[in-house]
């Protein structure tokens, strides 16, 4: 076997127009690699600008009333992960900066960001528009007439006849183009190695394994199933129409018949409806900034009773504050019923989603490549939930500081001095581990692992099968 | 090679393609040593013969066997003694003729120095300033030269030829005979499918005609003059 796989390998290095063609698409795929990790730098480079100065405005507050620094509030910024340039996944639709202020949560839903897996790649020199879509085109360009060529040029039988058995012959032709494949993976993940070589680590070094797992997988069943139909039809026209067929279903079709089919299996609710049953559950709770709201008056009582004082005016501490901290934290829970009600919904989505990885690999591999890059859906709703749990602590220090810093109630002139803001911590993100995340891919892997399977069961079986005379 | 009683035979094979029947009741044997030579127009049952020989095509009744072995059912030890030089020897272009011989061979599990290789190649007939340029630019008759040479290394007791000197011009199809002829007094054993009725009579010892799947005549090439067998042939055709 290993004696037909160098012949085919000679045909390539022999070959001026596939050395060509490789050579052209190299360099495609260099520049997509290097414009993508010169972009992500950028972006870096000037999120830690904005997030530097954003803190030093914070941090220069001289003096200002804790509730209005709530509303002054600051923003937070999504480092875009290392590998994120290999696949931009649902980065450019959900954007990397979140606002964080007083009553005010970052909705996940209502956006773009709601079509989490069908993204339309085309458009931009991006390194995974160029490892899903074109990769796989060249290797069914290179592999269609490989089994047909033999036949119609009658060495097929002088082959067998020397010894060659026909499933060693398929597997063999399948194995020489995948390497093709696998050799254009391996120069981009080396070369975005070579020009990250300071950020690289055991994490980033375990997601980049699973990504060329994933495109490893993807391409043997592209390779192998167009040798299977080079194998089967007599007309290698044949073959490679059938063959871009399958490639627009799987990359065009599937993906978005598939998502819409899956939004009305589990649809999300209208931005209006969302925000109506928002509005209905939170006016339940305790207005912040109405003082004769009766649950306000509720609280106020127990805060008397607990201080020992017959009216606020008696109380040490600022009672706006401990006002403010309940409405917010009666927010929280409403928002944590619906965004929880959300995230239920798109967590069904994407499961049913993966599912169809079944009928399409394309699927499970846009999963994976997202997935493992840190640039999907899942990625961007925890770090959604990294913000939320951020800006709880941020708003009840400030509220805390509001009730507790020295005021009296009623006191909004009051103002807490610069030493307070500066005290108040910055946003840490804390990226999620690929251990913690492995479990969502599990599935997507296993699938591309079930249609390799699957694909060298179609060449075994195909080969038995192969007209040979 | 002398010990070796290769022996091609076909007895009583029969095989159908839904109503057209390409062979009926074929009988044929090749001894050892000697080339024989199936004439017959297109479509006569030429080319399946060759084909159940090969073991690529199950008649469906008979049987084919090759120094005594089941052509069909012990297909993989069969082929090790088989050369087959098709019409059109179709090489590996981007190959010279040296690397394609290699590639065959290897093939095959055998591992030839270069000078081996080189040898089977003259042997053969093809020019050493040939070996090694690409089979790109060889002439049919180069690459029928080079597909002899695959079958000759890989020491094939039984040669099956399909239309071998078809299309070779007068120099290439004479020095095709001649390696034939080297060949069966080797001790190989030639079963050659023609249209060429003059190369047939010049180079086989015996000759069959095939007419419409029946072996219809089988004389040896002594007993008649070229034009004798043309004559006999064309009446073959016409009834």
């Amino acid at each position: 076997m290993w004696q037909i796989i160098k012949n085919e390998w000679q045909f390539l290095g022999r070959s001026r127009m596939l050395l060509g063609i490789s050579f052209a698409f190299l360099l495609i795929l260099v520049l997509a690699v290097f414009l993508g990790s010169q972009q992500k730098q950028k972006q870096s480079e000037a999120y830690q600008t904005a997030q530097k100065h954003l803190r030093q405005q914070w941090e220069n507050i001289d003096a200002m009333n804790p509730h209005s620094a709530a509303h002054y509030g600051t923003y937070v910024f999504k480092p875009t992960s290392l590998l994120s340039s290999l696949d931009e996944g649902v980065n450019s639709i959900t954007g990397n900066v979140l606002r964080v202020e007083g009553h005010v949560q970052n909705e996940i839903v209502h956006s773009e960001a709601s079509q989490m897996q069908a993204i339309s790649k085309f458009g931009k020199l991006k390194s995974s528009l160029l490892l899903q879509y074109i990769v796989p085109l060249l290797l069914i360009f290179l592999a269609f007439h490989s089994v047909s060529s033999e036949k119609q040029s009658g060495r097929l039988k002088l082959l067998v006849l020397q010894g060659a058995k026909p499933f060693q012959l398929v597997l063999a032709k399948t194995l020489s183009v995948w390497v093709y494949g696998i050799a254009l993976l391996a120069v981009v993940v080396l070369v975005y190695g070579l020009m990250n070589l300071q950020y690289l680590n055991g994490e980033v070094l375990g997601r980049t394994a699973f990504f060329f797992l994933s495109y490893a997988l993807y391409y043997f069943v592209v390779s192998g199933l167009t040798v299977f139909f080079s194998a089967r039809w007599q007309n290698a026209t044949v073959a490679l129409t059938s063959m871009l067929g399958i490639w627009i279903l799987w990359t065009v079709f599937l993906p978005n018949m598939l998502m819409s089919s899956v939004e009305k299996w589990h649809p999300l609710p209208s931005r209006n409806e969302f925000q109506a049953a928002m509005k209905e559950d939170r006016s339940k709770g305790i207005d912040g900034h109405n003082p004769s709201d009766e649950r306000g008056k509720a609280l106020e009582k127990a805060t008397l009773a607990k201080y020992g004082v017959d009216s606020i005016s008696q109380l040490e501490i600022n009672f706006d504050g401990l006002r403010m901290q309940a409405d917010e934290e009666y927010g929280n829970q409403v928002w944590d019923k619906h965004f929880g009600n959300l995230r239920e919904v798109l967590g069904k989505q994407k499961q049913t989603y993966q599912i169809g990885g079944l009928l399409n690999p394309f699927i499970s591999l846009q999963n994976a490549s997202m997935g493992f890059t840190g640039s999907d859906n899942l990625h961007h709703q925890a770090f959604l939930v990294q913000v939320e749990h951020y800006r709880r602590g941020f708003i009840k220090t400030l509220n805390d500081e509001h009730a507790f810093g020295g005021s009296k109630t009623g006191d909004w002139g009051w103002k807490a001095n610069n030493d307070f803001f500066k005290s108040v911590p910055d946003y840490q993100y804390q990226p999620a581990a690929l251990a913690t995340v492995l479990p969502n891919y599990i599935y997507d892997l296993g699938l591309l692992f079930f249609w390799a399977i699957g694909i060298s069961f179609f060449l075994f079986f195909g080969a038995k099968k192969m007209s040979i005379a | 090679m002398e010990n070796f009683y290769a022996m091609l035979k076909a007895t009583n094979i029969s095989k159908s393609y839904g109503n057209s029947h390409a062979l009926k009741d074929l009988n044929l044997t090749v001894q050892s040593g000697e080339i024989y030579s199936l004439l017959g127009a297109n479509g006569a049952g030429k080319s399946t013969t060759i084909n159940m020989f090969l073991g690529f095509t199950e008649p469906d009744s008979g049987t084919v066997t090759i120094a005594e072995k089941d052509a069909t059912k012990q297909a993989a030890e069969t082929r090790k003694f088989i050369g087959y030089i098709p019409e059109n020897v179709n090489l590996y272009p981007y190959l010279s003729g040296i690397e394609n011989l290699d590639y065959f061979c290897r093939l095959a599990g055998l591992k030839y120095s270069t000078g081996e290789l080189q040898d089977f190649l003259t042997t053969c007939g093809l020019q050493s300033e040939a070996h090694k340029k690409k089979v790109s630019g060889y002439s049919k008759g180069m690459r029928q030269k080079v597909g002899i040479a695959i079958a000759y290394a890989k020491k094939a007791k039984v040669y099956l030829l399909d239309e071998p000197a078809s299309g070779l011009d007068p120099l290439a199809s004479n020095e095709l005979s001649e390696l034939l002829r080297k060949l069966a007094k080797e001790g190989a054993s030639i079963l050659m499918a023609t249209h060429d009725i003059f190369r047939a009579r010049e180079v086989c010892d015996r000759i069959g005609i095939l007419k419409q799947g029946n072996l219809v005549k089988e004389l040896k090439s002594e007993e008649v003059t070229a034009n004798e067998l043309e004559q006999l042939y064309l009446e073959y055709m016409k009834n």
